[in-house]
């Protein structure tokens, strides 16, 4: 095993391979706060990528509800259980990395989930487990919380599956530091679904192969964004370019988010494999849950989203979310507009900090018909 | 007296008849494997000739060298008999599996067996475990996932879960006449890595595979197919009969080295994590 540094958990720690950071990283921010779960990311990548023959119980993209919510069942608590105490001393994650917990004969810490425990994507997660009787309505403090979780691969730095497989069929596009499976090369051994602590690659009976998230790299090197975003009709998803924190530049949206107001944070960062989809936490949940899904920088960035009105470059920045299908490379926001430009600093998007208010009267009088849709 | 000796007469006559019946067992061979020279090689487990084709057991391993390893056991031997024409080579291999595993799935892992011989025949011979760099190995490999695609399981979920409903294959739209390019390339799009030429997609003729590696981790599929084979199950376990043309420099009477790998599938074994056999002298019997 090598040393490899990994900023997200504060320290160096043990990785299959050694440091070797792509050109650019494909990175993304999923803001939690406004996903409704309609699941039309899920329907997009579905219609996509996995509409084939053995892609039949594949979800690149689900959004499953949290606490009690798993795609596949258990994913997270499952390992979360077996990896021991996840301490953090400060900034620096004071317990193991799945690469660190390796027992001997393995690359990867990991576990293998059942066919079983794909087949009920959603079920139940929602439901409300007693009757609601006649009259009854609601009072006082809310203790029961739930939220929305849309997930898709993290493109890792460190990816496990990756690390995992013994056939180096997994690579990372030098170029934009996608992770795909190399199809010609797969030999469906399943080592990086045992591996990838997020269970987001997948076996294909009937190829005989493991498969997985692309992040659109087709629709990436036009300089568009994926599927999964730009179908969210929530808004909640930005694709673009992460840097290294010491690298980090204002300009970009995505470092502006993770590194400058550190409002997006990551995903299980203890598990070590430094993810690449930062999320904005959501706002009303037990801090505890955060803090073990997020990491020590929660209650700052709940702090600062919190905030976020009174923030017009953050606020505005959120609302370039969802507002173009290209890759918004850089930002700048001007008095109340907010502009987006691709890479070469065309402007792509330019958005309003607020939508202009139109409002229509009640009663049509040329048609001589009462409006129901009068905002 | 007259009645007991016709009673013992008609015990002999039974236990004569039951000889006759019963297969004989091979000779045993401990030290290495022996392919005896056969005009004509056989084409099934059950021929004749594997009733005289010295019998090896062959003691399975851990492979616990590299990762990921197998650390506990399963498969404890495998039973090895060979023979030879002078141009190819068969050999029949049978061990002890209580579970017959033939469906792929996530979680899911087949049987399988492999035979690995050098693909030069040299005194220095590769490392037994996938051979080394510039020192070649030559692999037929033999799943049972395969052989039941091959013995006719069809190529579509419902043959893996019954019960699986699907809505829609963007394939089998009504718009695309079944079998034109259109359609064609509407499967592929959804299937890389058979578009790819993957050889672990199907739909496949056979269930052997024909591989070559230089050292763990770098196995690949042979330029050519020359290997064939056929797989049976039993109640307690398989038998395979794998043929292959002799590797380049070896001919009847030559001698050269041999390792074989079990996988158990409900053991989770896949890949590098098997039991395997070191080399074992593997010696070809002269023309007659």
């Amino acid at each position: 095993m090598a040393r490899v540094y990994n900023w997200q958990i504060g320290r160096e720690m043990s990785y299959w391979y050694p440091e070797q950071r792509p050109k650019r990283q494909f990175a993304a921010v999923f803001d939690t706060n406004k996903c409704i779960a309609c699941q039309t990311c899920t329907l997009a990548c579905k219609t996509t990528w996995t509409s084939g023959k053995g892609q039949e119980y594949m979800l690149w993209n689900n959004v499953e509800t949290k606490p009690y919510g798993f795609y596949p069942l258990a994913w997270d608590v499952n390992l979360l259980e077996k990896l021991g105490a996840q301490n953090w001393d400060g900034q620096r994650y004071a317990g193991r990395t799945v690469f660190e917990a390796a027992q001997a004969g393995e690359r990867v810490f990991g576990w293998r989930p059942e066919d079983i425990d794909y087949a009920h994507p959603n079920v139940g997660e929602d439901d409300c487990v007693n009757g609601v009787d006649k009259g009854a309505h609601f009072s006082g403090v809310h203790n029961s919380w739930f939220f929305y979780l849309a997930r898709i691969c993290n493109h890792c730095t460190y990816p496990a599956c990756l690390s995992s497989c013994p056939r180096a069929s997994i690579y990372k596009r030098p170029e934009d530091g996608i992770v795909v499976i190399d199809q010609a090369r797969c030999r469906g051994y399943q080592e990086c679904v045992k591996a990838c602590p997020y269970k987001k690659t997948f076996y294909n009976a009937m190829t005989g192969t493991s498969e997985k998230c692309i992040a659109c790299f087709p629709k990436i090197e036009l300089g568009m964004q994926p599927q999964c975003f730009v179908n969210c009709i929530g808004k909640i998803r930005s694709a673009g370019w992460i840097s290294k924190p010491e690298h980090a530049r204002p300009d970009n949206p995505i470092d502006f988010l993770v590194h400058v107001k550190k409002v997006a944070l990551p995903l299980f960062p203890q598990f070590g494999l430094e993810p690449n989809v930062y999320y904005i936490p959501p706002v009303n949940v037990p801090r505890d849950f955060l803090l073990q899904m997020f990491g020590p920088d929660v209650d700052a960035a709940l702090e600062t989203y919190r905030n976020a009105p009174k923030d017009k470059d953050l606020s505005g920045l959120l609302t370039l979310f969802g507002s173009t299908e290209f890759i918004v490379a850089k930002w700048k926001r001007a008095d109340e507009q907010v502009m987006g430009y691709d890479e070469s600093g065309k402007e792509i998007v330019r958005v309003p900090m607020r939508e202009p208010t139109h409002v229509r009267q009640p009663f049509d009088a040329a048609r001589n018909v009462a409006r129901t849709n009068i905002s | 007296m007259k009645a007991r000796n016709s009673l013992l007469m008609t015990v002999g006559v039974f236990l004569a008849l039951l000889a006759g019946c019963a297969k004989k067992a091979p000779p045993v061979n401990d030290s290495e494997v022996k392919a005896g020279f056969e005009k004509t090689l056989p084409t099934t487990t059950d021929d004749p000739v594997w009733e005289r084709a010295p019998l090896h057991p062959a003691k399975l391993l851990l492979q616990d060298m590299v990762e990921p390893r197998l650390m506990q056991g399963s498969t404890a031997s495998v039973n090895v008999q060979a023979v030879s024409d002078g141009q190819r080579i068969s050999f029949r291999l049978s061990w002890n599996d209580p579970t017959a595993d033939d469906l792929p799935g996530p979680g899911r892992f087949g049987d399988a067996v492999a035979v690995q011989l050098p693909a030069l025949t040299s005194p220095d011979v590769p490392a037994p475990q996938m051979g080394e760099e510039g020192k070649a190995v030559e692999i037929t490999y033999w799943s049972a996932v395969f052989q039941a695609m091959v013995n006719g399981r069809k190529d579509e979920i419902q043959a893996i879960y019954p019960r699986a409903t699907v809505d829609h294959y963007p394939a089998e739209a009504a718009s695309l006449k079944s079998g034109s390019a259109a359609q064609q390339n509407m499967e592929k799009r959804y299937s890389p890595a058979r578009s790819l030429g993957n050889p672990m997609a199907g739909p496949r003729k056979l269930p052997v595979q024909d591989l070559i590696a230089e050292g763990p981790g770098t196995l690949r599929l042979a330029d050519k197919s020359t290997s064939s084979g056929t797989g049976k199950r039993a109640k307690d376990g398989w038998t395979v009969l794998l043929s292959r043309p002799l590797p380049k420099g070896l001919q009847a009477g030559s001698r050269t080295q041999v390792a074989f790998a079990v996988w158990e599938g409900s053991h989770q074994e896949v890949g590098a994590r098997k039991m395997r056999t070191a080399w074992i002298p593997l010696a070809l019997g002269a023309s007659q």
